[in-house]
């Protein structure tokens, strides 16, 4: 592989990352969820995707105006009936991040049964626009190029949803601080639902993007949830622009090093990353908050 | 305008306030003066739905009942706080603290007009709207609580220990400025603990004790009161 082949690859794994990443971000930064059942709704997406370009005069495009919705709605009504009275009855902090990590890697295995139940434990894939394209000197799959415009296009929407809009600041500011979201008149209640529904809305279109370029399998989500969430340590607990950096960059080195070293050692030297990251900067790459 | 009838509150076995009564009338300035502990704090917060308080209260705004009801939904009648530490959103810039101010629908109409006045009390946030509100200092958070707080539109505006930890300079300003926001109507509930200068912003005051009101009169009054002026301004009565 050239130098180009391997970057652009990078690029497109990396978009998936940080895409899903930022969903990440947004259920434990505002919701104060830390969502260990992340990637199976991930996985779930990546289903609903097949099921839905099979059908007639639908593709894996036009099969994200369903797939979004559907995230964002099962996600809210998972945090309504499931997360809600946890929050409601924690008297800390401390007591709803374990309430919150058991009840998700609970949800992990309920999700994960329902995947093998209705699509077995086999490697799923479908073809899409599965075409060589020229660029930049080499050749990619337009699948592949597609995958990555869109993760780049929806993640950026959304950092404009929550940047640019005075709703979408007040999000942001329950993240900062709920108190005195409450003192401005945020529904600090609300907010953490949306932001626990819009997170899951991000990673029903990582799924649904992955699903176009990459084979899936119903055991598959726990790999994406632990990317997940190196990603958003590595780009800062709540920071949405370190998420999307970071996505990028952890993408590139993984291709990188399965290209030149190992592919055995991909994982490895993700983990490497993390460690160092951890050690030597816990606030993550680019230090501020949200 | 705001009546609190039987204000009391309690965490576990501790009661913070036990039967308070207390008013402040149309544009009028309050002080509530008291020592560490007093139930200072916890007044303004109950107002705020912040806390809960023990039944058979009521806190009323020209008549409305506000106990129970929903803190997100307190600055829609009109009141806002600017609580102890200014709770200031840190990591955003000093613009979205004050478009986060005018988050409540009473808010939205004038909002123009409050950032406007906002400038005029503050030149120094028109100067540094796209900073950061964390890396600003003492002083110009606690402009950015105030013109957060305005931003609402309020017709009383709670502070709860406005002064602490800023410099005497950086204090005299302040009072000057809540001196003129006072002057624009708007009634101003204060808590301090810098009580010489407080009582000369303040028409009237009430003298909180472990959760008691001990004490309550006309500033003047207040200046001469043997207790004030033993506890707090350090004179023999």
């Amino acid at each position: 592989m050239t130098l180009t082949t391997t970057l652009i690859a990078g690029l497109v794994l990396g978009g998936t990352y940080a895409l899903v990443a930022m969903g990440l971000t947004l259920q434990y930064g505002i919701a104060r969820i830390m969502n260990l059942a992340y990637g199976d709704m991930i996985i779930t997406a990546a289903f609903a995707a097949f099921v839905v370009q099979a059908l007639p005069s639908m593709n894996p495009l036009t099969g994200l105006a369903i797939v979004v919705p559907g995230g964002f709605i099962f996600g809210y009504l998972v945090y309504v009936f499931l997360l809600s009275p946890l929050v409601k009855r924690a008297p800390d902090k401390a007591t709803l991040e374990v309430d919150s990590i058991l009840t998700t890697f609970g949800l992990l295995f309920v999700i994960q049964g329902v995947l093998l139940v209705l699509f077995g434990s086999n490697y799923t894939s479908y073809t899409f626009l599965n075409v060589p394209v020229s660029i930049f000197g080499t050749t990619v799959a337009a699948n592949r190029l597609i995958a990555l415009v869109l993760a780049l296009t929806i993640g950026l929407m959304f950092y404009a949803l929550l940047t640019r809009t005075r709703w979408g600041t007040a999000l942001r500011a329950v993240a900062v601080s709920p108190q005195s979201a409450k003192l401005v008149g945020i529904n600090t209640d609300r907010a953490a639902a949306v932001a626990f529904a819009m997170g899951t809305a991000l990673a029903a279109a990582g799924g649904t993007v992955i699903s176009m370029y990459q084979t899936f399998t119903a055991t598959g989500g726990v790999v994406f949830t632990m990317k997940a969430l190196i990603v958003v340590i590595m780009g800062g607990v709540g920071n949405l622009l370190g998420a999307l950096t970071a996505g990028l960059v952890l993408g590139i080195v993984e291709t990188t090093v399965s290209t030149y070293l190992d592919p055995g050692l991909t994982l490895a030297a993700t983990y490497t990353i993390f460690l160092a990251v951890l050690l030597w900067r816990p606030e993550g790459l680019f230090g501020r908050r949200v | 305008m705001l009546t609190l009838d039987a204000l009391s509150v309690r965490y576990g076995k501790h009661i913070a306030l036990d039967n308070v009564h207390l008013r402040v009338d149309p544009g009028e300035t309050v002080v509530i003066l008291g020592a560490n502990g007093a139930g200072k704090s916890s007044l303004l917060k109950a107002i705020s739905g912040l806390v809960t308080p023990e039944p058979g209260v009521s806190i009323t705004l020209d008549g409305h009942e506000l106990a129970g009801v929903a803190p997100h939904r307190i600055p829609d009648e009109g009141i806002a706080l600017v609580p102890e530490g200014r709770g200031i959103f840190t990591a955003l810039t000093v613009d979205e603290n004050l478009a986060l101010g005018a988050y409540s629908r009473r808010a939205r109409a004038g909002e123009a007009r409050q950032r406007d006045f906002i400038f005029d009390l503050f030149p120094r946030l028109a100067e540094r709207r796209k900073q950061i509100a964390g890396t600003m200092s003492g002083g110009e958070q606690q402009m950015v609580a105030i013109g957060r707080a305005l931003m609402s539109n309020p017709r009383l505006l709670m502070l709860d220990e406005p002064s602490l930890g800023l410099a005497p300079v950086v204090v005299g300003e302040l009072f000057d400025a809540l001196g003129r926001i006072g002057a624009s109507g708007v009634a101003l509930l204060l808590v301090e603990q810098n009580v010489t200068i407080s009582l000369e912003l303040a028409a009237r005051g009430y003298l909180l004790e472990v959760g008691r009101v001990v004490g309550e009169g006309s500033a003047a009054e207040l200046k001469e009161d043997p207790a004030v002026r033993q506890a707090f301004l350090g004179l023999n009565a």
